[in-house]
């Protein structure tokens, strides 16, 4: 068996314990000097994980980026600095997430504020739920005021954490109430403006994967179109649910406009599970091969209430996984075409997005940019398609496959 | 509570301390030369060449500045804004320190964050109250070991240092040294490591000993004695400490009791540990930091004498050189000094070091042994020495023959000088050119007979044994010495003879006249090792060019065994490089 070689320095020293057969499948940690050397982190927008002390951000950060099971993070160390992954798999998702020491005031004039949060995306505020949660609300809102000084697009994200431990009743009863004060102490400072979001976490289930999600979507522009193609195709194709998912951390990037159902993401969480086991194990050619997920990858599940999970590779790290009922899936071919359709549709939105990348940087003045320039592919050959804002193209261009239902 | 440590610091870096005595000293074997405040200039004002300080990542606090320790040079004139504590370490008054901590806890130059820092201290973070103080009376300098830097400015910069040094620099592979730093904020080497314990998260601690200074080439070229020293006892700190981890271990193990199957009830109790623990408790010693003390002011003071600095007025002289050769050797350990074989001075290291004895008398310098022996005995002695021919003294009294030799060392350049001061039976010239023996030594036969040596018995009067001039000089050689003495004699006797100079004006004097004469041998040697044939005719118009005559061939041919190692080196390499592009 054979997984993606990562080395991180988080990983060296924490040698102490097995993770499992996931141990090295995961995302690389950014070294600091590339990143100057790159203004590719530029683009990249900044997830930033703060809390207080002990309130499990590392916790996250392993569990969700680097499959570490939630008993072994009972042995983490304390995190004395701060810990950059970057998370840059697919055309969607890129992004970094860093690790922020609870120890350590980061609005401090030692440290550059606005380096820091200036390139920040979204902050994700952790609290414990099963501790005293006064002292981090203070700190809550000393973090959220003063990020909101340095940099006013910051999304706010209140991860209420460790909230396996708590009845239903508490669970509802302290969100309410973190969610009153945090608000509250907002107004008194005088920053009406802001939105918090919140969120009950755990890392024993699967809460903190899809609050991650929610966290991660806010960042993808492309996210209407994507929800618009995923309609699309369960409308055409008798589908009850469909994600689309980003394999290795298992948070879904999109998904269609019905509610999403805690257990059907947990279901669909599992699928993905089995299904990288198996081609970890049975899948891979020779032992060079280091991703067990190719084009061929997909997969039937049939349950015994008359559901079945079709998955589905869309590219390198996004599958595509959805629930339906047994009677729909009779038309598998329909539902194959269908996929077809769409699966070229997202290939076109990434298309886009490196036509616009490749676009920026031929009109742009910015030096930093040739080390990227030698990177990506070559820019489009069309005149007119460069100077169409790809947000601003039409979503029908996507759209303007035939499906069939 | 008031700690005065005294310590003896033993061959090897090994070290032991007695409490409450009142002063202490620090032994180093035979290393000689102390310099004080020469290293570390740019900024004076802050009182300080170089801080070691011990970091600690603590889990309520985050980096934290455990322990630092730090000289002071009471002889340099206070400014204005100094903390008081610097006045009450050149002073002594040592007890007066828990005072002036206070005071400048408060001061009002530091900022909220700080105060808090200094005032806001868990288990973790806390080290001494008022800290530890030695006083090395040679320097004269005292370093002074406490929880924080008293002067503000240093303090912002140990503070910075900790900061980058436990939270910001990565350093690969997690443990181990790095470098950082600026101008501003000073430069910093800074070794990263972690200590066990059995309630931390993830079983350990990180610290970081780091050294702060302004002088960023004088840091990185001491990083080689530096940073095995910090490995030493960074070493002891993780063995003492792992023990404690071990025995804990077996006692409560934590990995099973977290590990069980209800993790829940792991996560209820929130481990029910201390968040922080101290040092001392980590170490089971409850003298750790006395010995952080003792070990950082070891490292600090052997650290400046690693290296001296001496302002360079003019070329150095090959003497100079030939110094700094003989150092170089002792790289590895101080007590290598003048280890080297062909220079025995070694065996009189002993003797140098022991107090004359008053009673007897001595010979102060060269003029004063002119006066002694006499005008023409001292000329005879002097040219004998001069061109290298043995130079034997015997005398009832070890410290009047020794301080004979050493005065007539004047004469010769250093490389020229192999002494031997006093033995206790004849050695063969190739071995020496001052030869010390008692007065029974009879001379073998067959040395009586070939070698060219200078006998100069020193006999005792039976009565006022204080006066010089009651002994009696007998000088009696073998050889007849050339009518004509060297140039270069002459100029000297010349020198001595003028009884209106001081005589640290004649000593620069000969010091000129040697280095002139030594220049000139210098050419002569690369003369004749340059390669080519040379014939008789060609030294002798070199000798011409150079203002030496046939007297002086003699002392030429033997100062050229004086050049120094470095020198003939690269004589001998670049004439052989010159020769291959000739060829």
């Amino acid at each position: 068996m054979s997984a993606i070689k990562v080395k991180s320095y988080e990983d060296e020293a924490g040698g102490d314990f097995m993770v499992g057969s996931f141990q090295d499948f995961g995302y690389g940690t950014v070294d600091q000097e590339n990143e100057a050397v790159g203004s590719s982190s530029d683009e990249k927008p900044r997830i930033l994980l703060m809390g207080l002390r002990r309130s499990g951000k590392s916790s996250i950060q392993k569990v969700v980026f680097h499959k570490v099971s939630p008993n072994e993070t009972l042995f983490l160390e304390s995190t004395n600095k701060i810990v950059k992954d970057d998370i840059s798999n697919s055309s969607f998702v890129q992004f970094q997430v860093w690790d922020l020491p609870g120890h350590i005031d980061f609005f401090d004039a030692t440290f550059d504020a606005v380096k820091i949060f200036g390139g920040c995306g979204a902050l994700i505020f952790v609290i414990d739920a099963q501790d005293d949660y006064v002292e981090a609300l203070d700190k809550l809102n000393m973090t959220v005021t003063r990020a909101h000084k340095i940099n006013q697009d910051i999304k706010f994200e209140v991860f209420i954490h460790k909230v396996d431990g708590l009845s239903d009743d508490q669970k509802i009863e302290s969100q309410r109430d973190i969610h009153q004060r945090a608000n509250d102490d907002l107004v008194d400072a005088g920053f009406e403006g802001i939105y918090l979001s919140f969120y009950l976490t755990s890392i024993y289930d699967h809460s903190i994967f899809e609050a991650f999600s929610k966290v991660v979507q806010k960042l993808i522009p492309q996210l209407p179109t994507l929800e618009n193609l995923l309609n699309m195709l369960i409308s055409n194709s008798g589908i009850e649910k469909a994600f689309l998912f980003d394999v290795v951390s298992k948070i879904y990037i999109a998904t269609d406009s019905s509610p999403v159902d805690m257990q059907s993401y947990e279901l669909c969480c599992d699928m993905i599970d089995v299904v990288l086991d198996i081609s970890c194990i049975y899948g891979l050619q020779d032992d060079n091969e280091l991703n067990a997920f190719d084009d061929k990858s997909a997969s039937i599940i049939k349950l015994n209430n008359t559901t079945v999970l079709y998955l589905r590779e869309v590219n390198k790290y996004l599958a595509l996984v959805c629930i339906l009922r047994e009677d729909n899936f009779v038309k598998q071919g329909i539902i194959n075409y269908n996929f077809l359709c769409f699966r070229k549709a997202i290939q076109e939105v990434f298309e886009v997005r490196q036509k616009m990348l490749a676009a920026r940087m031929e009109n742009g003045t910015d030096h930093q940019n040739e080390t990227l320039k030698t990177l990506s592919p070559p820019p489009p050959a069309s005149k007119e398609e460069k100077k169409k804002s790809p947000l601003a193209q039409p979503l029908s261009s996507f759209c303007d496959h035939v499906w069939l239902s | 509570m008031e700690l005065v440590v005294r310590f003896f610091l033993l061959i090897g870096g090994f070290l032991y301390y007695q409490k409450k005595s009142p002063q202490w000293s620090l032994c180093i074997n035979s290393v000689t030369v102390y310099s004080n405040h020469f290293l570390f200039c740019p900024i004076k004002f802050l009182k300080m060449n170089a801080i070691i300080a011990v970091c600690h990542f603590c889990e309520l606090h985050g980096p934290r500045i455990v322990f630092c320790t730090q000289p002071f040079h009471p002889q340099e004139p206070r400014t204005v804004d100094d903390d008081d504590a610097l006045s009450d370490v050149s002073s002594g008054h040592m007890h007066c320190r828990s005072k002036t901590a206070h005071r400048g806890s408060f001061s009002s130059t530091d900022s909220a964050a700080v105060t808090s820092m200094k005032t806001d201290l868990c288990e973790g973070c806390y080290s001494v109250k008022t800290g530890f103080v030695s006083h090395d009376d040679e320097g004269p300098i005292s370093y002074v070991s406490s929880q924080h830097p008293h002067h503000p400015k240093v303090f912002s910069m140990v503070r910075q240092a900790c900061l980058r040094s436990l939270s910001c620099e990565v350093c690969p592979g997690r443990e181990g040294p790095i470098f950082f730093g600026d101008k501003q904020q000073g430069n910093v080497l800074s070794y990263t490591f972690y200590i066990q314990d059995n309630q931390a998260r993830g079983f350990k601690r990180w610290y970081s000993i780091i050294i702060v200074m302004m002088d960023k080439v004088y840091l990185l070229n001491s990083w080689s004695f530096l940073v095995p020293n910090l490995q030493l006892v960074i070493k002891q700190l993780q063995t003492k400490a792992e023990k404690v981890y071990t025995e804990e271990q077996a006692r409560c193990p934590q990995k099973g009791y977290r590990d069980s199957i209800y993790p829940a009830n792991f996560r209820f109790q929130r481990g029910g540990n201390k968040p922080a623990r101290s040092l001392k408790e980590l170490t089971d010693e409850k003298h750790i930091f006395k010995m952080l003390h003792m070990y950082f002011v070891w490292i600090l003071k052997a650290c400046v004498n690693r290296t001296t600095e001496t302002s360079l007025e003019a070329p150095p002289t090959e003497d100079a050189i030939l110094d700094t050769e003989r150092l170089e050797e002792t790289e590895e350990g101080f007590i290598k000094l003048y280890m080297r074989k062909s220079s025995p001075d070694l065996e009189n290291a002993e003797m140098e070091s022991s107090e004359p004895n008053p009673n007897i008398p001595m010979f102060h310098n060269l003029q004063h042994l002119m006066q002694v022996l006499g005008y023409l005995n001292f000329h005879t002695v002097a040219h004998h020495t001069i061109i290298g021919n043995q130079l034997i003294v015997k005398g009832a009294q070890k410290q009047l023959v020794k301080s004979m030799l050493d005065v007539l060392k004047g004469l010769l350049p250093k490389g020229c000088c192999k002494t031997i001061s006093y033995s206790d039976k004849y050695e063969d010239s190739w071995r020496c050119n001052f030869l010390g023996l008692p007065l029974e030594i009879a001379l073998p036969y067959h040395i009586l007979g070939s070698e060219q040596f200078l006998l100069m018995e020193i006999i005792c009067p039976n009565d006022k044994r204080d006066d010089l001039n009651m002994y009696e000089f007998k000088i009696s050689s073998q050889i007849t010495l050339p009518d004509k003495a060297p140039k270069v004699l002459t100029q000297m006797e010349l020198a001595l003879r003028n009884t209106n100079l001081n005589y640290e004006v004649i000593e620069q004097c000969l010091i000129c006249l040697k280095e002139e004469w030594m220049n000139k041998v210098k050419v002569l040697f690369k003369f004749t090792k340059a390669g080519g044939c040379r014939s008789d005719e060609d030294t002798k118009k070199l000798l011409q060019v150079v203002g030496a005559k046939d007297e002086d061939k003699q002392l030429l041919k033997f100062w050229m065994t004086g050049l120094s190692v470095q020198y003939r080196n690269h004589i001998l390499s670049t004439s052989m490089t010159h020769n291959m592009a000739a060829s």
